[in-house]
């Protein structure tokens, strides 16, 4: 039944010449603020990007406020000594620019996007945010309400409820990670502006901020600019805080977040793991792209491509929090979403994906693709100022020295199979991997049973 | 195989340039230079889109979409990724309304793989489609629409919009998903008659953009791509014009399991590629496009009866553009309590028109969004293919931003005053119900209605 093509064919072309590029090594200086400063030009990237990490983790929310660092967090945007809250938004639009700030584990981040020529402006107003927020009593409440109204939608959301009962079965009920980063409807009600300002005079200064520029930084006076804007917010200094260390409980079991009438159930099926401070690393990497990172890797090959239970199964390897003491820890895990009939085989199958894994081993061919991907992918990935900055700001959040990223990349290409293969399977155990189930409990439960994959309870969405 | 416009740029392009290029075959090819990263961009715009779709076999533009990565005849099964991601590449295809777009970004000395991998499938692809690959990726799709739109709150809210804003029979009266039974109907002799009838180098724009020499680009295109037939079996697409206004205020109201109430709404709009199309973009900044918009300051800011309020512009050039309001309520707030205040604002702005910031700080928005756009070799690639398919010249895709610009606040006035009126919307409003009962309901209440 096929047909005749008409067309002349050539053999596949061979590579050309492969042209050099590195991962942008920046320039790192300190303000006399304290404030560190790393700085990356890159030619014709016309929108700069500034990031600033603030030393202000999860873990340092007083107890009973979770979500301060996240109502902080919104509050910078919402006024300052100069601005109301409505003014500094305009302004902030005025000059082409985008601020989000967001807080997690390691800390508080702030994101500006702004093209280069409006980069002063864009630079005032991050500096005033930082240097003189105005916490209004009635912008804190609004932020408080307006994250509560969150709160119902972000349940609802299949990915979302999955990754918030995740937490909760992995990490101990006294540790923050166990609980939403950007808290509960009980928490986020008692947070006010005393909180919000409380939380900042503690943890927000320049001495343990970092901030870093990249762009097309052509006839710019940046060291200016700097001096000018960040360069007067001031602090005391600080001592650096301890970590508590994290720890986790990944006796294989499943969970059944029950949402009747589901068409799909959502997995999430995760423990946690080595981070970037510890050797095995690239090798992590590697092999967890072979096993699910990509629509060719294990998983969707048989999940997708050769089933169709699903549009796409990933796994992949998430830094939480990274020490150089090596308490830090990544959360490894699959997830994706199969139709609610073929939960069960979908699930046998990626258990018997991860059987052959650790039986057989990863061939020398799948290795060597995902190394050329992981690797050759570089120059398209950090085409933009943002992910440029993105990704140094990453490296400060983890103590990571500014050259890793380069480092990393030449450590994937001289890893070898064997090194993936040991990697993914100590990452991937079948018998201590907790899976999160969003779906319909009576259609998926006993056949999740009949896996053997661990302990089945149900639990209610709400 | 003329040359067209030289590489010179023109005012308002901030330095980009293009040049372009037809091969006998029709395909149209669109080259543009730029050296400062070793990577090229390869972007390949089919004219076909959802509504190119015939009645009963909605979602065949992208489920064909999908069969495009089964292979053809000298790339076998998952090849094309394979082949791309293991040069350090990356691909995808999208479909829209009016078209269907594969890409590949390449490290630089991968670009000529990536022109032969999309010239073998243009050229091959039936020569390796089959029953299997029909089969797998139906279910694959099938997941994407329960995945993206079923087993989603207000997922299916964008459907819902486009088939009250579109009547009945207009081609875009479906989204490019298509319905389950649609999906389930299509057959592996429609795919096929789907490739010969659009799949062909004269209903093509191919774009390079990056760090290519142009010369040796063209001669791997003309080599890889020239053999291809072109043909003309291409229907002319079902009309799509409609009256500037809908006339009427049409609504609808879904009682499902949502976590708030929420107002949503289709306004008709110009179509794109008119000065009245970026006008209407600048208003729905304006008037929500942001957290200093005027919906904005008055839902979320002010009165507090939303948690989030905005706007958003659906680009059309075959039938009018949408402008799509979505706002999600706060609390136990009433839908009638929202809709008095946008039609307040609505009407406010129709009188008042944008101030001279407003104009100021919507331009800026939209000029980073557009920087942001052309920043890298794959938007650029993307944007080039765009103007080529739609409007005929791609350098309209490097000046778009300065249009942008030079728009007027009477302009915007006007196009606000004309078609951001009551009488011509759609409306959804969502009202929440309580979560289902745990006992068997029918899991598909979508295609039901």
């Amino acid at each position: 039944m096929t047909e005749l093509a008409t067309m002349d064919f050539h053999p596949r072309p061979q590579s050309g010449d492969a042209k050099p590029w590195a991962f942008p090594a920046p320039e790192r200086g300190t303000l006399d603020n304290g404030l560190t400063v790393l700085r990356c030009h890159r030619p014709g990237q016309q929108v700069v990007a500034v990031e600033v990490l603030l030393d202000a983790p999860l873990d340092a929310e007083p107890a009973g406020l979770d979500g301060v660092a996240t109502i902080m967090a919104r509050a910078f945007s919402e006024g300052t000594d100069k601005h109301s809250a409505e003014e500094f938004a305009a302004e902030l639009e005025r000059a082409g620019a985008t601020l989000d700030a967001h807080a997690d584990h390691p800390g508080v981040r702030l994101s500006l996007e702004v093209p280069a020529s409006r980069l002063a402006k864009g630079l005032n107003l991050i500096a005033d945010a930082l240097r003189a927020p105005a916490f209004a009593d009635s912008e804190v409440e609004r932020l408080v309400t307006n994250r509560l109204d969150e709160i119902p939608h972000e349940l609802a959301n299949p990915s979302r409820r999955a990754a918030k009962e995740l937490s909760k079965e992995l990490f101990p009920p006294d540790a923050r990670m166990s609980r939403p980063r950007q808290g509960t409807e009980e928490t986020v009600a008692a947070i006010d502006s005393a909180a919000v300002r409380g939380f900042y005079e503690k943890h927000v200064r320049p001495a343990t901020a970092t901030a870093v520029v990249v762009g097309d930084l052509t006839g710019i006076d940046l060291d200016a600019l700097l001096g000018d804007t960040l360069g007067a917010w001031t602090g005391s200094s600080a001592e650096p805080r301890p970590v508590p260390p994290v720890t986790a409980d990944d006796t294989g079991r499943v969970v059944i977040v029950d949402r009747p009438g589901a068409v799909q159930t959502q997995l999430l099926i995760g423990r946690v793991g080595p981070d970037r401070h510890d050797r095995v690393w690239p090798a992590q990497v590697l092999g967890t792209y072979c096993l699910g990172g990509t629509l060719t890797s294990r998983l969707d090959r048989v999940l997708r491509e050769e089933k169709g239970y699903t549009y796409g199964v990933r796994a992949f390897g998430q830094v939480l929090r990274s020490a150089p003491d090596g308490t830090g820890a990544a959360m490894l895990a699959i997830s994706g979403s199969v139709d609610t009939p073929n939960t069960g085989p979908a699930l046998e199958d990626l258990w018997t994906v991860l059987r052959t894994l650790a039986a057989g081993g990863l061939t020398d061919a799948e290795r060597d693709v995902a190394v050329q991907n992981l690797v050759g992918v570089a120059p398209l990935k950090y085409e933009t100022a943002a992910a440029v900055a993105s990704t140094l700001a990453d490296q400060v959040e983890q103590h990571l020295p500014d050259d890793y990223q380069a480092t990393l990349y030449r450590q994937l290409a001289a890893t070898g199979t064997v090194e993936a293969t040991a990697a993914a399977v100590s990452a991937f155990p079948v018998d201590r991997l907790v899976t999160v189930l969003v779906g319909d409990a009576a259609q998926i439960k006993a056949p999740v049973e009949a896996l053997g994959i661990g302990e089945v309870t149900v639990v209610a969405a709400e | 195989m003329p040359m067209g416009h030289t590489a010179t740029a023109q005012a308002g392009s901030g330095g980009l340039t293009a040049t372009e290029h037809r091969l006998a075959n029709g395909l149209r090819v669109v080259l543009s230079e730029d050296h400062l990263t070793p990577v090229a961009a390869v972007c390949l715009w089919y004219d076909v889109g959802s509504r190119h779709e015939v009645k009963g076999r909605t979602g065949l533009a992208h489920l064909f979409e999908h069969l495009m990565f089964q292979g053809s005849a000298q790339v076998k099964g998952n090849g094309h990724f394979e082949l791309v991601q293991g040069a350090g590449g990356s691909l995808n295809g999208t479909t829209s309304f009016e078209r269907t777009n594969y890409f590949e970004t390449m490290p630089a000395h991968e670009l000529e793989l990536a022109l032969w991998l999309e010239a073998d499938r243009m050229g091959s692809l039936l020569t390796a489609l089959d029953d299997e690959s029909m089969e797998n990726q139906r279910d694959v799709v099938k997941n994407e629409r329960r995945q993206r739109y079923d087993n989603v709150p207000y997922g299916t809210a964008f459907e819902k919009l486009t088939a009250l804003a579109y009547p009945e029979g207009h081609p875009y009266h479906h989204t490019p998903i298509g319905s389950m039974a649609d999906l389930d109907a299509a057959t592996l002799e429609d795919a096929r008659a789907f490739f010969r009838t659009y799949y062909a180098p004269n209903n093509a724009v191919l774009s390079v953009v990056g760090d290519i020499d142009p010369e040796q680009t063209l001669a791997w295109v003309e080599k890889y791509f020239g053999s291809i037939p072109g043909h003309d079996g291409k229907p002319v697409p079902r009309d799509g014009s409609l009256p500037e206004t809908i006339g009427e205020q049409l609504r609808e109201v879904v009682e499902e399991e949502v976590p708030a109430r929420a107002l949503m709404a289709a306004y008709r709009l110009p179509h794109d590629g008119t000065r009245a199309c970026d006008a209407a973009d600048l208003a729905l900044t304006v008037l929500g496009g942001g957290e200093s918009s005027r919906l904005y300051n008055r839902l979320v800011r002010r009165d507090r009866t939303a948690v989030a309020a905005g706007f958003g512009l659906l680009r059309l050039a075959g039938a009018p553009s949408l402008g799509w309001l979505d706002v999600k309520t706060s609390g136990d707030v009433e839908v009638p309590v929202i809709e008095t205040a946008i039609d307040e604002e609505l009407a406010r702005f129709a009188e008042e028109g944008p101030t001279a910031e407003e104009m100021e700080r919507a331009q800026a928005q939209l000029e980073r969004e557009w920087l942001d756009r052309l920043g890298t070799v794959a938007g650029r690639a993307d944007e080039l293919c765009r103007y080529a398919v739609l409007f005929g010249d791609p350098q309209l895709a490097l000046t778009a931003v300065q249009r942008v610009l030079e728009i007027t606040a009477q302009e915007v006035q006007e196009v606000a005053k004309a078609r951001l009126r009551p009488d011509n919307r759609a409306v959804l409003v969502y009202e929440p119900t309580a979560p289902e009962a745990p006992a068997d309901q029918d899991e598909n209440e979508e295609a039901a209605r």
